[in-house]
Parts: C-alpha cells; structure tokens; sequence
C-alpha cells in the first residue's frame, strides 16, 4: 500500500511542473498588465515601469519563470503581487473554507442522491423512476446562482432560518456548520442529481447480472441482494464519479461562495484573474493541482477497498 | 431545532451591536497602503483610517471649504510657492506607534510623490521639498504654482499621512496593516470576506461612538440587497440605477444617499486616426449622442446630462462650451458629407464590467440611428485597460472623477502630455493638444479669475474641436438603515463612499 501510494506521489510531480509551467504560461499571455491594475488608471508608465521592477516583472520571462520553479520547488510561493501577503498565508486562510462546504455538499450528494438512484432503479419505469430523473434533471438544469438565491428567498428572508452572508469565523464551530447548511444545500443538491442518474444506471447494470438472478434463486433476502450483490458491484462507478465530482465542486463552489458570500479557494482565483495577481494565480494553480492528485489518489484506494481484483492487478 | 436557530441569531445579532455592518461590490480589498489606494473599494476604508493635513469637513468636496486636520493652521508666501504647515500637538497613531510628528508628515508626502512607492506620484511634480522646520512644523516649497495646494495634502490620494516607523518596519506588508491616525484602526483582514476595523479610542478628535466596522466584500448585488433587507448590513453599496434606489427607498426605515463627485462618461475620439480624424464624423456622432434619453435610462436620481469635458460643479467648469445638441438629421448629413451617406461601421474596445457595458450599449443604439454602426469587441476589463492604452481603439468610452478642479480632468484627458503611447501618458485618449496653452498656464496663474477665463477657453476649444462627447453624469449611490446617523449631511465625499468618524452613530 505505501508503495503503491508512494508511486502515485511520485508519478504526479511531472503533471505539478506541467501545470506550474502551463499557468507561468497562460497568465502572461492573457492581456492585461498587473502594475496598471494595482496602480489604477491615473498611473503614469514611470510609475508602472517602477511597480514593475518591484514586482520583478522587467526581467525576462526565462529568468522570471527560473525563480519561480526553483522557489516553487522549495515550496516557496512568494507573495501576491496585489496584497504583498505570503500566498500560503493567503490560501490558509480560505482554504478550510473550502474544505467545509466541498465535504457537506459531498455529503448532501451522496447522501441524497445514492438511494434515490437505487430507489429509482429497483422501481424502473414506475413513477418513482420517472420523478426521480425529472428531479435530477431539474437538478442538473439549475445553475447554482439561481438555486441558490431561491433558497435565500426561502429560508433567509421569508422564514428567517438563515442568515444570507455565509461567512463565520474559522473557530467558531457551530457558527461555522449553521451557516454551511444552505451552500452545501445548493452546491450538494446539483451533485445528488448526478450522483442519481448514475447509480440508477448502475444499479440497473448491476441488478441484471446472473449472480443477483443466482442469489435471488438461492433464498437470499431481497435486502441484502440490493445492499451487498447489487449496490458493492455498482459502487465502482459511484465511486468514480464522485472522486471526478470534488474536482468539480471545487471549481463551481466559486459561484456559491459568491452568491452566500463566502470565503474560498474559487474566489481567490477569480479575484487574482482580475487583479492579473500572476503569484498569486500560480499558487493557487499548483495547489488546486494537488488536490485533485490526492482526491484521484484516494478514488484509486477506495477501488482497492471495494474490488479485490484491482488491487492484485 | 428552530428554537437553537433563533437563538443564534439573536446572539449574533447581540454581538453586533455597536458593529457598524457596511456591504461593499466587491471580491476583496487590494491595497489598504493609502498611497495605492486606487479602487473604489480601497478608498472607502482608507479615509477611515487615514487623515490628511487638512481634510473636507465630512460630507463634503467643496475644495473652497477644505479645513484644517493635522495640521491646525497654515501659511503660504505672496508667490503661493512655500507654504507652512503647523500640526496637531498629541495626535497618535494606531497601534502604540508613538505621536505624529513632522517627520512622519515629510516621510509620509515624500513616499507619496515617489513613483516607486505610490501610485499619485504624479499629483507632486511641482514639489521642489518637503522639509521639517520643527518636530510640529512642516515646509513645502514648490517649483511652480499648483491650482490647490491644499487639494493635494488633503485627505484625498496622496494627501494621507502615514506611520513612518510602521511603513518603514512593515515595508510590503504595510499594505495589509497599514497604521494611520483615523478613527478607526484595522484589525484583520479575511481575504475575500471582511476587513474588521476598531475603535481608534485616542483618535484626536475624541473616541469613536462606533467600536467596529465590519466592512464585507459581496459581489454579487442580489445577494449585498438580500442580505440588507434581512438586516445584516446597515450600509449597503448602492447601484447607480433608478429601479435600484426607487426600490430601496420603498423599504421601511431606509434611507437612500445620493452624492457627489459624480462620475462623467465621456465618448473620447482619437483625432488622429481615421475614421475620428474626420471633423464631420466627430460631429455626427457628438449630434448623435442623446444624453436626456441616457438620463431617462439611467435614472433623473442617480444622473444627469454631461455638460462639458469636465464635470459639472469642479472649479472652472463651464457649460458655455459649444456643445453640438443631439440631432439625428444633421448627423446623418454629416456622415454623409464625409462620404458614408450608407453609414460607417467602427469597431471599438470595449469592457464587460456590466455597468460600462450597458451604458456603451445604449449609446451603440443611439449612434445606428444615425448610420453609425458600433462593433464591439468585449474584453475583460483589465484587458480593456490595456488595449486603450494601447491606441487600439478609436472611440473610447470612459468614466471618472477626479479631485473637482478643472485642471486635474484637462490635464488628465485632453493635454498632449497625457497622450497614451507616449513615455508621459495617462488617459488622453483623443491625442488632442490644442488646449495645451491655457491649461499650462491656467495651472500656474495666481489670479482666480484669470484661471476661470484659461479653463473656460480650453474647454471651448476641445468642444468646438469634439475631442470628446460628454454623456452623462453618474452619482454615487449608498442605502442605510435610519438608525444609522453619519454625523453630517452626506452630499459628497472623495473617498466615494459614506466617510464613518468619530461621530457616526448607531441608535437603538
């Protein structure tokens, strides 16, 4: 196990230095120049030649992107060109943010949309199959800004259950969870919408095969042949698209940290887009970047855990 | 369930209440450094914090009124050239960092006039020094007369007085604990959610009667409203649009704030290149311009009709220009004439900051009817910035305001100086210099009427010459809740948001 963990480790440090080099990349070429947006548009180009040679952009891009590697490599991301705050500091202080609500949606999706999805599949075609994929379709239309202000229209101005700023401080637990309800609620029900029309087809899969048919015939309780037969075989998929799905809500929880005015990784990005913040974006690029290893990483594990098979081979 | 949910709010309510909640548009601060402060976002907190040798009383930017702050009195020689300031005895800074003194002032003004180190160095380029006489006096002699000495080192820009040893100290990380002599102090900053500030309870004018300001960053205005109509903000940044601020203003116990310095939109034409070096086509589209149907879209509240190439009410501005009226016959005749009788089409950079876009669209509207087809290509708007600086479009629309002298908007947007793509560029947009002369001289002159006369004629001459098309004329717009009392009538501030002092008060 550690040694397959170490591999995994390992094998990601070239995609680290592909990503570090695409974004060194990318946030140059995109138009707009950071001395000018700190600057505002009073600036005279003294004094954005001047910002410039403080925030080291005069050298040339070889030499820029050369500091920026060997220092990334020592696990040095310098400091955002906008706040000139260390950019460890800066995503330390989001980033259980954004832990917080990418779990409780996780949570919210997993636990709503796994049975309803083996719901939906042991009643094919029957009117709990149809409502539960009109439902996830409905789901899956409805952009988080607009389920999202629904919401807030619901339960924070009509019956006053929640607040509309979604924002708590870290050391305040309880604050923390009650104002993580309604986000994770938006974020978590898009999830549950896909997460149910793959464990239907899964589960249909699953359930049609010859060992269910055999167990069924052999006397074993309906319940069980869901739960073990049934459910463990189609877990795989299940599992996989969850894994693909943190990825995913780390990009989109950028729109519900808008909408409930929360703190987050999502929104430190767009905001350094904005800013033409380059540290700053390439930072938090490589950070995102190990995440999505690690949530990969872990799929792999849990495949292990659910299927012997994968682990031999 | 809902009994715990009602007690937790009741007890986040309980702790907020000597918390001045006050929402803001936008993702986070940038630069609380008050010689970076360049957004809206950034100033508004920076004049909480911050004081200048001398101030607008709150409420105000009438430079006629400017009074003392730091400094209790001053001086000027006959020439206007040396001017002497003597401050405040006692003054503190934040954070136990000692009394304010005149080398704090002369690091402060100094720092503030290096480009390296601000982003106003340029408001001080007749600066010759800046020198301590005493510990409580302070010298500035210039090389050449300026149009207000006293708009410079007011609490405006670079006019902000800052911690020499906490600058010095902090170096970068000044910019997130900044250290200043304001009523109120920053405490912490968390990125992307608030910037909490307290009390500064030896602030020279005496303790705060508010002990906080939570000033939180939402973006998205549905959000910022629905959170002040449940009650979680008590000062809410307002949009510049008639439905928004008739809608608040129907919301039981608010109030609505609409105030000065209003920002103008001009149409600035790049003069030099075709199609806008055509008199006649910079003439058709000034006919073409439509600003009552801008105001009617808009809202009569929040706006009114631009009036010249400088905003309304800034010393020195003049609506006896010869501004073209809108006329859509004379404009098609002119296109005409030009030799585009079928109409011309002009491709423009333009931003997506939804505010300037809207406003771009209507005028898109306005000038097809008059033949001219605009074809917009909507880049992000840092991009935006850099691209019309660039000189890749010929018809810029831009907004802003500046200090409200007719000097700092000519020489800004219309002297040959400020020219984009030239070494001493700013925001000249239509490369015109014909008003060179009297804006030069207009600047130096020691004769208040004299000046008045050199701005009123370059004015005219950059209208007659339709250098640019002023549209339209935006105010700023804040809603609160009426238990909120600012301490002053709010009818104007530069910092472009409510200034919060030692006497702003929340009742009960």
């Amino acid at each position: 196990m550690i040694s397959f963990v170490t591999r995994r480790l390992l094998a990601s440090i070239p995609t680290l230095l592909a990503v570090l080099t695409l974004v060194f990349i990318i946030v140059r070429i995109v138009p707009g120049d950071p001395a000018m947006v700190i600057l505002g548009d009073q600036a005279t180009p003294e004094a954005a030649a001047a910002l410039r040679a403080r925030l080291g952009l005069d050298v040339p891009i070889w030499t820029q992107y050369f500091r920026f590697i060997s220092a990334a490599l020592t696990g040095d991301f310098g400091a955002s060109m906008v706040t000139s705050r260390p950019i460890l500091e800066e995503v330390a202080a989001v980033l259980p943010h954004t832990v917080d609500l990418t779990l409780a949606a996780m949570l919210v999706g997993v636990v709503v949309g796994v049975p309803v999805g083996i719901w939906a599949a042991l009643h094919r075609n029957g009117v709990i199959d149809v409502a539960a994929r009109l439902l996830s379709l409905i789901g899956l239309s409805f952009p988080v800004f607009v389920s999202g202000i629904f919401l807030l229209l619901a339960f924070a101005l009509h019956w006053r259950i929640f607040p509309v700023i979604g924002s708590a401080e870290l050391n305040d637990i309880p604050d923390r969870l009650y104002k993580l309800v309604l986000p994770a609620l938006t974020l978590g029900l898009v999830m549950a919408a896909y997460i149910t029309r793959v464990t239907r087809s899964a589960m249909l899969a699953s359930l049609s095969e010859d060992y269910i048919r055999t167990a069924r015939a052999k006397g074993v309780p309906w319940r069980r042949v869901v739960w073990v037969h049934g459910l463990r075989n189609a877990s795989l998929p299940i599992v996989t698209v969850v894994g693909l799905y943190v990825g995913i809500l780390i990009g989109n929880s950028v729109l519900t940290e808008i909408v409930f005015n929360r703190p987050g990784l999502g929104k430190v990005i767009v905001g350094a887009l904005n800013q033409r913040d380059y540290t700053m974006l390439q930072g938090l690029m490589v950070i995102y970047c190990f995440i999505i290893v690690v949530v990969n990483l872990i799929t792999d594990l849990l495949y292990g855990v659910l299927d012997p098979r994968v682990k031999q081979a | 369930m809902k009994k715990l949910l009602v007690a937790l709010l009741v007890c986040a309510g309980a702790a907020n209440a000597q918390t001045l909640r006050i929402g803001m548009a936008a993702q986070d601060v940038g630069r609380l450094d008050p010689h970076f402060a360049v957004s809206t976002i950034d100033r508004v907190a920076v004049a909480w914090m911050f004081n200048g040798l001398v101030r607008f009383p709150p409420g105000s930017i009438d430079p006629a009124k400017i009074e003392p702050d730091l400094a209790e009195r001053w001086d000027s020689s006959a020439d206007g050239k040396s001017w002497t300031f003597y401050l405040r005895r006692g003054v503190q800074f934040h954070g136990g960092f000692g009394e304010l003194t005149a080398d704090d002032v002369v690091f402060s003004l100094r720092r503030a006039a290096t480009a390296a180190s601000s982003a106003f160095s340029a408001d001080f380029r007749a600066f010759e020094t800046i020198e301590a006489v005493d510990p409580h006096t302070v010298r500035i002699v210039l090389r050449e007369n300026v149009p207000s000495l006293l708009g410079i080192v007011t609490n405006y820009s670079g006019g902000y007085i800052v911690s020499r040893r906490a600058a010095t100290e902090r170096g970068d990380g000044f910019a997130r604990a900044p250290i200043g002599t304001g009523p109120f102090a920053l405490e912490r900053v968390t990125p992307n959610a608030s910037a909490e500030l307290v009390a500064h309870a030896q602030y020279f004018r005496g303790a705060p009667q508010i002990a906080r300001i939570s000033y939180r960053f939402i973006p998205s205005d549905a959000s910022r409203d629905l959170a002040f109509q449940n009650r979680e903000l008590d000062i809410n940044y307002g949009r510049a649009d008639q439905t928004w601020v008739t809608r608040n203003r129907a919301l039981p116990g608010v109030t609505v704030d609409v105030f000065e310095p209003g920002e103008l939109t001009i149409l600035n034409l790049d003069t030099t290149r075709p199609p806008f070096n055509d008199f006649r086509i910079r003439q058709a589209v000034a006919h073409a311009v439509n600003r009552a149907e801008m105001v009617r879209w808009r809202g009569a509240d929040v706006s009114r009709e631009g009036q010249s190439l400088v905003p309304r009410g800034y010393l020195g501005f003049t609506a006896d220009n010869g501004l073209l009226p809108f006329d859509l016959a004379r404009a098609r005749a002119l296109l005409a004439e030009a030799g585009h009788a079928g109409g011309i089409t002009i491709r423009v950079v333009h931003t997506q900051l939804p505010e300037m876009l809207s406003g771009m669209q209507v005028i898109q509207q306005q000038l097809r009817r008059a033949g001219i087809t605009l074809d917009l290509q909507v880049v992000e708007h840092a991009t935006f910035h850099q691209q019309i600086r660039q000189n890749l479009s010929p018809l810029v629309y831009y907004a802003a305001a500046r200090f409200p002298v007719a000097d700092i908007y000519l020489s800004q947007f219309f002297h040959g100086r400020s020219r984009v793509g030239t070494p001493t560029a700013v925001t000249n947009f239509s490369h015109c210099d014909m008003a060179d002369r009297q804006i030069d001289a207009a600047r130096v002159s020691t004769n208040p009427a004299e000046q008045l006369r050199l701005w009123a004629e370059a004015q005219n001459l950059l209208v007659r010459a339709v250098c640019g098309v002023p549209v339209i004329e935006t105010l700023l717009v804040f809603a609160r809740r009426n238990n909120v009392d600012y301490g002053y009538p709010l009818t104007g501030a530069m910092s472009l948001g409510p200034l919060i002092t030692e006497a702003t008060r929340i009742t009960p």
